[in-house]
């Protein structure tokens, strides 16, 4: 377990040489995006030349996203379009494309998967081969007790889905009550800051409500959750002790770092305040520990210093 | 009150029972009848029991008919002479609940069906109207009321992602209220299927706003003290006979009321003893002082 668990310390503020010396010692730098690369439609100032100058140097470089909304193609639409120049397909890795990778390598899905979810998690399913079940419009009357049930479901993947419904729920539910069917989970995200203030439920609180309607636990794919380390591992064969992660959620970039042994910073461009680090930092429980970084930084700018030399 | 014993209640016993008790709470759904099928006695029992001078009460979590539409299902199922005052739904309290505990000023923004629609209505707490989806209309740019004060959730066979999104934004006020008619993660179907119940709603909504709501229905006492702040209520005088022991066993034992689990509805007598034989202290507290088969068995001892 690397960082701040066990040293007991964590969250130092990152400077000068420190940056210089970190990099130094890391060749793989996994971001997370919203929040740290970008927000919303706007990239972080800076964040574009760090991901070059990082590549320069000879650094790999990886997204590791939560957001299962778009499909990767989509992604690297949306680095060109902020200004991040030359982010491959291959460097992305979505909750959505690691879902589709964990039913067609890990679970090696035999019949259909039920999915609550939008449009990229659909096409990464589609992309990776694995069969979805159709869902037929809601025909007048159509009710959770007469509702067709497709019985070469056998499994349900429940992401964010802004056309969730009671009868969705209902479904994923009835599905469930089989215990050979698999139940995944995106992300436990529970929800997301919009700008202007309001906030977003995320796939999190989706999935709560199938967790309590079915009795059952979900299988969570992204972040914190190791699984999507060793889906960009087992591509690009990554050494935990060389890899840095660089996120702005604590209860899943940080911890997903912790978990997988990578070296953690925090920047604060996102939802995490400096704050709730430190509280994680002088708290009590132990499980907290895993929550509070390495090192923090207001913002991956803070790289450039070091990269520009 | 450690929680019971699950004895098998027979022949002297029920009515030894039945004499130290004033007050009947039942449940309904699982007890009294199982969707549109009265259970069979169930009718006979609660008619020998007013006879008796036994006070009945009905306490059900279900949340999607007004008082009115249950007076005619107990009608229309065999019950004779069922008031619309001996009902307490979790609707018909957390109307009670906005108006007489919260005395809510302002508006109440509700997820949930007609019937939870109608108390409010009945109540005299004034609901957030919900404006038909215009299309385009998401959580970024749709119009909040300034006047909600307060969120209720409950059963909705019409809940969406919108909706959802919605009481989020009300909630980040922490001055707003958070509300949920009853924790029933789910429900039996007829036909063997399953819907998802309020309590599934409710945690996609307490892990969205990161928030906990202040549950109405059992097993929370609210019920109880609505009851008994109409009635006078002496728990040590009082008996509750429910299906589900997480929710109506856990009431009686929250209120320190003598509880009996019938098996006709959702937990078993297995389940039962589970809870009577942890070494966890909360989860005696599921485990009932006294087992029936069904309602039905309380007649022998009524029809002496």
């Amino acid at each position: 377990m690397a960082g701040a668990a066990a040293r007991g310390t964590g969250c130092v503020t990152l400077r000068g040489a420190q940056i210089r010396d970190l990099l130094d010692a890391k060749h793989n730098v996994l971001f997370d995006c919203d929040g740290v690369i970008w927000n919303g439609e706007t990239a972080v100032t800076g964040a574009p030349e760090v991901v070059s100058l990082l590549k320069q140097r000879g650094k790999r470089v990886f997204f590791v996203t939560n957001n299962c909304t778009r499909p990767r193609e989509n992604y690297v639409q949306k680095f060109s379009r902020l200004g991040f120049t030359d982010v491959a397909e291959e460097e992305i890795f979505s909750s959505a494309y690691c879902s589709a990778a964990y039913l067609r390598d890990v679970a090696r899905l035999q019949g259909k998967v039920y999915v609550i979810g939008c449009g990229g998690v659909m096409k990464e399913l589609r992309d990776a081969g694995v069969p979805v079940a159709e869902e037929e419009d809601a025909e007048p009357g159509a009710s959770i007790y007469n509702c067709p049930l497709d019985p070469d479901v056998k499994a349900v993947l429940v992401g964010y889905d802004e056309n969730f419904t009671f009868m969705k729920l209902a479904k994923a539910c009835c599905y469930l009550r089989s215990p050979e069917c698999l139940f995944l989970a995106t992300d436990p995200d529970p929800w997301h800051p919009l700008r202007g203030g309001r906030v977003t439920p995320g796939s999190g609180s989706l999935t709560a409500a199938l967790e309590t309607a079915s009795s059952r636990k979900a299988t969570v794919i992204g972040k914190p959750s190791r699984f999507m380390f060793e889906c960009i591992s087992s591509q690009f064969g990554l050494d935990p002790a060389r890899s840095l992660m660089i996120g702005d959620r604590l209860e899943t970039d940080v911890l997903f770092g912790s978990n997988c042994g990578l070296t953690t910073v925090l920047t604060l461009t996102g939802v995490s305040t400096l704050e709730e680090a430190l509280a994680y930092r002088d708290g009590q429980e132990p499980q907290q520990k895993d929550c509070v970084p390495d090192y923090v930084m207001e913002s991956v700018a803070d790289f450039l210093q070091a990269l520009e030399e």
